[in-house]
C-alpha cells in the first residue's frame, strides 16, 4: 500500500493515528465529525487536506479497524457512521506507542542540541 | 488471520463496486455540504461557503479515486481499459489483427506441436517407479554399442549380475489373435519374470508375471499373460471376470492372471502394449526351433535398476568385470574362429533409459530435431512480420502518442498500453496455436502410423508443452512489442506535433530496423525453401528411384502357420497346393511364394565363397539372400539377365542351384559368364556341423532395392525355395494380378482355406509397402515444403506491408515527381529499388547460410548434395518472384498517385 505523500497533507500513518484517536475517545461518527474533532482538538494547528480523510477511512476499513454503517444524524441527513472494533483498538494502543517511542527519541535529540 | 479478512473484504468490495463508489461519493458530498452550511451558519455567503468548503476538501475525483484504488483493484481495471483500448485499435484495423493473430498463431501451433511430438517420444519419462534410476544395458566391440541381446546372454546377466537393484528383460512382438484365417494382431511383449517388480507396476486385477512363471516351457500355471488395462476395456469389454479367461496368442491358449494399471503402457513410447507373456513361455509358441537357446538371435532388450546411491559409471565399470565371462559362456558355436574371438571382447555401455525406447525415435531423431528447427525458424519469421507490423502501425499511429504524450501520460503508461496490446495479441495467437497444436500433432502422429505399424503417442499435452507454449508466447510479445513501443513513445512530443502525418519521423536514420527485418525474413526464407527442395528432391529421387521390380497391382499375401501341428517336411507341399490354387484365381496373371519380400524390414545375408574368388575384406563375402519360387521374378517383374529361372526341376533332389544379381555376379566372377560358375556356402544352423553347400549359379537377374529404398546396391543371391530342406512356418506368396487387388482379397482368403483353414493370412498390397517404407521421407519433405511456404507468405505480407507503409509515408514526395515530370516506371523503380536491394542482400547471407544448413541435414538427403544447385537456383527464384511481386502491389498503386490530390494534402 504505497502511500502518496502530498505536500499540504500530513502523513498517512499520522492520520491513522489521529483518527484512531478521536474514535477512541467519541464511539461512533461520521466523516464530518472526525475531520472536525481532529481539527478542534489540535487547535487548528493541523491543516489537513479534509478530504484525504476519507482514503484513509477506506483503508481502515479493508485493514478491519473501523467499521460502518448508514445511520441519520441529528439534522436527519444520511451518514455513514464509524465505529472502532477490537482490531482497531489494539493497532491503537501499538501505533500509539510507537509514536511514543519515536517522538520521545526525537525530542532527546532535539533537547541535546 | 488479518490478511484473510482483508482479502475477504477485498473481495466483497470487488462485487459490490458500484454500491462502494456510491457510498463514498455521498460521504464526500455530505462533508462538503455540512462544512458549506457550517460557514453559511458563521455569516458567509452561500457561494462562498461552498467554495471554501471545496477548497478546504481537496480535488474530490481524485480523492474518489484514491477512496477506490484503496481496495486495490486499480491495477485491473486499468489493464482491462488498456485491453478494451487495444481491442478497439484492433478491430478498427481487422486486416492487421488477422495478419497477426494468423501467422503468430501458425508459427507457435507448428512449434508446439513439433515440440509435443519431440516431447512424448524423446523427453518424457515412463510413468514407472523412479524411472531415473533405469538404465539401457547396450554391448559391443570397438566403441559401436547396440542394444540386442540373446537370450543365453540374458540369463548370464541375470543369474551373475550383483550391480542392480533389479534387472529385467523384454522384446517386443507382434502375435495374433486369430485361430487361422484373416489375421488379428496385437502388441505384445516377451518379459522377463521380474519385468513388473523392477519396474515397480502392480496388478489392478489379478497378479502380474513372477519369476516362477518365467521358467523354459513356461511355470507351474501353465501359458499365462498379462494384459495391459486399455486391452482388457477394448479387446474384453472390461469383463470383471477377467482372471482365469483363456485366449489364442498365436493359436496357443494362454490363460489371463492379471491387469496393469492404465498409466502403464509398456517400455516403448510410440507402442502401447496389449498383453505381456514370460519369455520362458517361448518355447510353447516356437516349436521347431526355440529362441532360447539360440546364440546368435538378438531379440531381448536389457533395462537395470541403479542400486540406492549408485551411479552409472560404477554400474558399468562392475558390469564390465564380469563381461569377459558373460560372452565366454555363451560364443556361438558356428561362428569363425575370428569373429568368436571378437564375441569374446564385448563391453558393456550403460545408458539412461528414462524416457523408454522407441523406434520412432532411433528412426526420427534427425527429422525430428530437423522439423524443430524449421518451424523455430517460422516462428522467427513471424515474429519478425509482428514486430514490422507493429513497428509500422506505432508510426502510423505517432499523432495520437504525442498526443497523450502531451497532455501529460506518462512514458511508462504508454509502453504499457502497447505492450498490452501485444501481450494480448500473443496471448490470443498461442492460444489458437495450442488449439492447432493440439489438432496438428494428433495428425501428424496419424501420418506417421502405417498400416504395417501404428503409432501411438501419448499426445496429452502436459506441463512441458504447456510451459513451452507461453514461454514462446511471451518471449515473442516481449520480442515484437516492445521494440515498437520504446520506439514510438520516445519521441519527444513536440517535435512530432509539428511535424505533419505523415512526416519523417523513422525515416531520417540510415538504420531502418523494418528494413534489417525483411532482410532476415528473406534470408530465413530462402534457408527453408532451399531445405524444402533438398527434401522435395531427395522424395522425387526414392519415388523415380529404380527398385529392380514392380510394385503396381501386385498384391502380398504372408501365411503362418500352426509349425507344432504342421511339421516342417509337410510344409512344403502345402506351400505348393496353395501356390497352384492361388494361381488358378481368375485375373491372377502370375503368382509366386518367397521366404520374404523386399522392402518388408528384414534381412538375411550369408558369407559365401564363390569358385576363384579371394574377398579383400569380410564384407565382401556377404551376400543378401531370398528363397524363391519359380515365376517369382516373372510376377515381380524382376528381368532375368541371363540364364534361366528356377523350373520344378530343381528340387530336394536335384543339385543345388543359386541365382546372382547383377552387382554379385561382377563382384565375384568379373566379367566372366556366371552361369554354371559355384558357389560355397556354410550349411544353415548347428546341427549339420560345419559343412558346407555347393550351389551352381544358373542365372543373373537385375539388381534389386533389398530392405530400403534408399541403400547403397546390394549383392543379392536367391536360393529354390523347392530346395529348402526345413522351411519355416511362414512364407510370402506374390500375386500378379490383372483386375483390381480389393476384389482379389476373398478369393484368395478362400483359396487357401479350402487347402488348410488354419493358415493365418495377413494382406496388403506391395505398392503399400514400398511407400509405406517412404513415410519419413514423404513426412519431411511435405511438412518442410509446408512450412517453407507458409515462411515465403510470411515474408511476403511482411515486405508487401513495408513496402505499402513506406509508400504512404512518402506521397508527398512521389506525388511531386510525378507532378514534375516522372514516368510512372521510374516511380515504380523508385519504390522497388529499395526492396531489390534488400532482396540482394537477403539472398546473399541466405544462400551462404543454406550451403551451411544443408550440411546438417545429409543424412536425410538421397541422390542429391547439400549444395544442389539446381534447388538453391530454383528458390531463389521462387523467392525472388514472390518478393517482387508483393512489392510491385504498392509500387504500382505509388505509380497512379493523382499528384494533385496528394499535393493538396500537403
Amino acid at each position: 500500500m504505497a502511500a502518496r505523500l502530498k505536500r499540504d497533507e500530513i502523513p498517512p500513518g499520522t492520520l491513522y493515528l489521529l483518527i484512531l484517536r478521536t474514535l477512541s475517545r467519541g464511539g461512533e461518527m461520521h466523516g464530518y465529525e472526525i475531520a472536525n474533532a481532529i481539527q478542534r482538538i489540535s487547535d487548528d494547528v493541523l491543516q489537513v487536506e479534509e478530504g484525504s480523510l476519507y482514503p484513509a477511512l477506506q483503508r481502515m476499513l479493508l485493514k478491519g479497524w473501523v467499521t460502518a454503517e448508514w445511520g441519520v444524524t441529528a439534522g436527519n441527513r444520511r451518514a455513514r457512521y464509524y465505529r472502532l472494533t477490537a482490531a482497531g483498538r489494539k493497532q491503537f494502543a501499538v501505533e500509539f506507542d510507537q509514536y511514543r517511542r519515536v517522538s520521545g527519541a526525537i525530542e532527546k535529540v532535539l533537547q541535546m542540541a | 488471520m488479518g490478511w484473510l479478512g482483508e482479502l475477504w473484504r477485498r473481495f466483497q468490495f470487488l462485487f459490490q463496486n458500484d454500491k462502494m463508489a456510491k457510498d463514498l461519493a455521498d460521504e464526500m458530498h455530505l462533508h462538503l455540504e455540512l462544512r458549506a452550511e457550517d460557514h453559511a451558519a458563521a455569516g458567509i455567503n452561500k457561494r462562498d461557503a461552498e467554495s471554501r468548503a471545496r477548497r478546504a476538501f481537496g480535488n474530490v475525483t481524485q480523492l474518489l479515486e484514491q477512496g477506490r484504488a484503496v481496495w486495490g483493484w486499480a491495477f485491473f481495471e486499468a489493464l482491462a481499459s488498456d485491453l478494451r483500448y487495444g481491442i478497439r485499435a484492433l478491430r478498427a484495423d481487422p486486416g492487421f489483427a488477422l495478419a497477426a493473430v494468423g501467422s503468430l498463431a501458425l508459427g507457435i501451433g507448428a512449434n508446439t506441436a513439433i515440440f509435443s511430438i519431440l516431447n512424448a517420444v524423446m523427453l518424457r519419462s515412463l510413468p514407472v517407479e523412479d524411472p531415473q534410476q533405469l538404465v539401457q544395458l547396450k554391448s559391443g566391440t570397438k566403441g559401436n554399442f547396440e542394444g540386442g541381446y540373446t537370450n543365453p546372454i540374458w540369463e548370464q546377466i541375470r543369474d551373475h549380475q550383483q550391480v542392480f537393484s533389479g534387472v529385467l528383460a523384454y522384446g517386443g512382438n507382434r502375435f495374433d489373435l486369430a485361430n487361422g484365417g484373416e489375421s488379428r494382431f496385437a502388441n505384445g511383449i516377451w518379459v522377463s519374470g521380474d519385468f513388473f517388480r523392477v519396474l515397480g507396476v502392480p496388478a489392478v486385477q489379478g497378479r502380474l508375471i513372477t519369476p516362477q512363471d518365467d521358467r523354459h516351457g513356461c511355470g507351474p500355471d501353465g501359458p499365462v499373460a498379462v494384459i495391459s488395462y486399455g486391452f482388457w476395456k477394448s479387446h474384453f469389454a472390461g469383463d470383471p471376470n477377467i482372471i482365469g479367461r483363456s485366449f489364442a496368442i498365436d493359436r496357443h491358449p494362454f490363460q489371463i492372471i492379471g491387469v496393469t494399471p492404465s498409466w502403464f503402457t509398456g517400455l516403448d513410447t510410440d507402442h502401447v502394449y496389449d498383453l505381456a507373456i514370460p519369455i520362458g513361455c517361448e518355447p510353447v509358441l516356437h516349436t521347431d526351433q526355440t529362441a532360447l537357446a539360440e546364440r546368435s538371435w538378438w531379440w531381448l532388450q536389457i533395462v537395470g535398476r541403479l542400486q540406492p546411491g549408485g551411479s552409472i559409471q560404477q554400474a558399468q565399470a562392475r558390469m564390465n568385470m564380469i563381461a569377459p565371462e558373460v560372452y565366454r559362456a555363451t560364443v556361438p558355436a558356428n561362428w569363425s574362429p575370428d569373429m568368436q574371438k571378437d564375441y569374446r571382447r564385448t563391453t558393456f555401455a550403460l545408458q539412461p533409459a528414462a524416457t523408454g525406447f522407441s523406434n520412432t525415435r532411433n528412426q526420427y531423431r534427425i527429422a525430428l530435431y530437423t522439423l524443430m528447427a524449421v518451424v523455430g525458424l517460422v516462428l522467427l519469421i513471424a515474429c519478425a512480420n509482428l514486430a514490422n507490423l507493429l513497428l509500422a502501425r506505432a508510426a502510423a499511429r505517432q499523432r495520437e502518442i504525442s498526443v497523450r504524450l502531451a497532455v501529460g501520460a506518462a512514458r511508462s503508461r504508454i509502453i504499457r498500453q502497447l505492450l498490452t496490446e501485444s501481450v494480448f495479441l500473443s496471448i490470443s495467437s498461442a492460444a489458437a496455436g495450442l488449439l492447432l497444436a493440439f489438432w496438428g500433432s494428433r495428425f501428424l502422429v496419424r501420418l506417421l502410423s502405417t498400416t504395417n505399424n501404428e503409432v501411438q503417442v501419448d499426445m496429452t499435452p502436459d506441463l512441458r508443452v504447456l510451459a513451452f507454449t507461453t514461454g514462446v508466447a511471451i518471449l515473442t510479445a516481449v520480442l515484437f512489442g516492445l521494440a515498437p513501443a520504446l520506439r514510438a513513445s520516445g519521441v519527444h512530443p513536440n517535435q512530432a506535433l509539428k511535424e505533419s502525418a505523415r512526416g519523417t519521423i523513422s525515416g531520417t536514420s540510415r538504420f531502418n530496423p523494418g528494413k534489417a527485418l525483411v532482410i532476415l525474413q528473406v534470408v530465413l526464407s530462402l534457408v527453408l525453401l532451399v531445405t524444402a527442395g533438398l527434401f522435395l528432391g531427395t522424395l522425387r529421387n526414392l519415388l523415380t528411384a529404380d527398385l529392380g521390380f514392380k510394385t503396381g497391382n501386385v498384391l502380398v499375401v504372408s501365411a503362418t502357420v500352426p509349425e507344432a501341428k504342421l511339421s516342417s517336411s509337410k510344409r512344403l507341399p502345402l506351400f505348393d497346393r496353395i501356390l497352384e490354387r492361388l494361381r488358378d484365381i481368375p485375373g491372377v496373371r502370375s503368382a509366386s511364394s518367397s521366404f520374404g519380400t523386399p522392402i518388408q524390414g528384414w534381412f538375411w545375408n550369408e558369407y559365401v565363397y564363390p569358385e576363384g574368388y579371394r574377398p579383400k575384406s569380410e564384407d565382401d563375402a556377404l551376400v543378401y539372400f531370398n528363397r524363391v519360387s519359380p515365376d517369382y521374378f516373372q510376377t515381380l517383374e524382376t528381368p532375368l539377365l541371363v540364364g534361366r529361372d528356377f523350373s520344378s526341376r530343381d528340387n530336394l533332389g536335384s543339385p543345388k542351384v543359386m541365382i546372382i544379381s547383377e552387382s554379385t555376379a561382377r563382384q565375384f566372377f568379373g566379367t566372366a559368364n556366371p552361369v554354371g560358375k559355384t558357389i560355397n556356402m556354410d550349411a544353415p544352423h548347428l546341427r549339420h556341423g560345419n559343412k558346407q553347400d555347393r550351389y551352381e549359379v544358373i542365372g543373373v537377374t537385375k539388381d534389386i532395392k533389398y530392405g530400403k529404398v534408399d541403400e547403397p546396391p546390394l549383392k543379392t543371391a536367391y536360393l529354390a525355395a523347392a530346395q529348402d530342406r526345413e522351411p519355416a512356418p511362414h512364407i510370402q506368396f506374390e500375386i500378379r494380378s490383372g483386375i483390381p487387388l480389393a476384389s482379389l482379397a476373398s478369393p484368395v482368403r478362400a483359396a487357401v482355406a479350402e487347402v488348410r483353414p488354419e493358415v493365418s493370412l495377413e494382406l496388403r498390397s506391395f505398392d503399400t509397402q514400398v511407400r509405406d517404407s517412404l513415410l519419413q521421407p514423404r513426412l519431411v519433405a511435405l511438412l518442410s515444403s509446408f512450412f517453407g511456404l507458409l515462411a515465403l507468405v510470411l515474408a511476403m505480407v511482411g515486405l508487401y506491408g513495408l513496402t505499402a507503409y513506406g509508400v504512404a509515408r512518402r506521397r508527398g514526395e512521389i506525388g511531386i515527381r510525378i507532378a514534375l515530370g516522372a514516368q510512372r516506371r521510374s516511380v515504380v523503380w523508385l519504390v522497388l529499388r529499395d526492396v531489390v536491394s534488400m532482396l540482394a542482400i537477403g539472398i546473399a547471407i541466405g544462400g551462404v547460410v543454406s550451403l551451411l544448413t544443408g550440411k546438417l541435414v545429409t543424412k536425410l538427403l538421397y541422390g542429391l548434395q547439400p549444395g544442389n544447385p539446381v534447388t538453391i537456383a530454383l528458390s531463389v527464384i521462387v523467392l525472388a518472384v514472390a518478393a517482387i511481386t508483393a512489392a510491385y502491389v504498392p509500387a504500382r498503386r505509388a505509380s497512379r498517385l493523382d499528384p494533385i490530390a496528394t499535393l493538396r494534402e500537403e
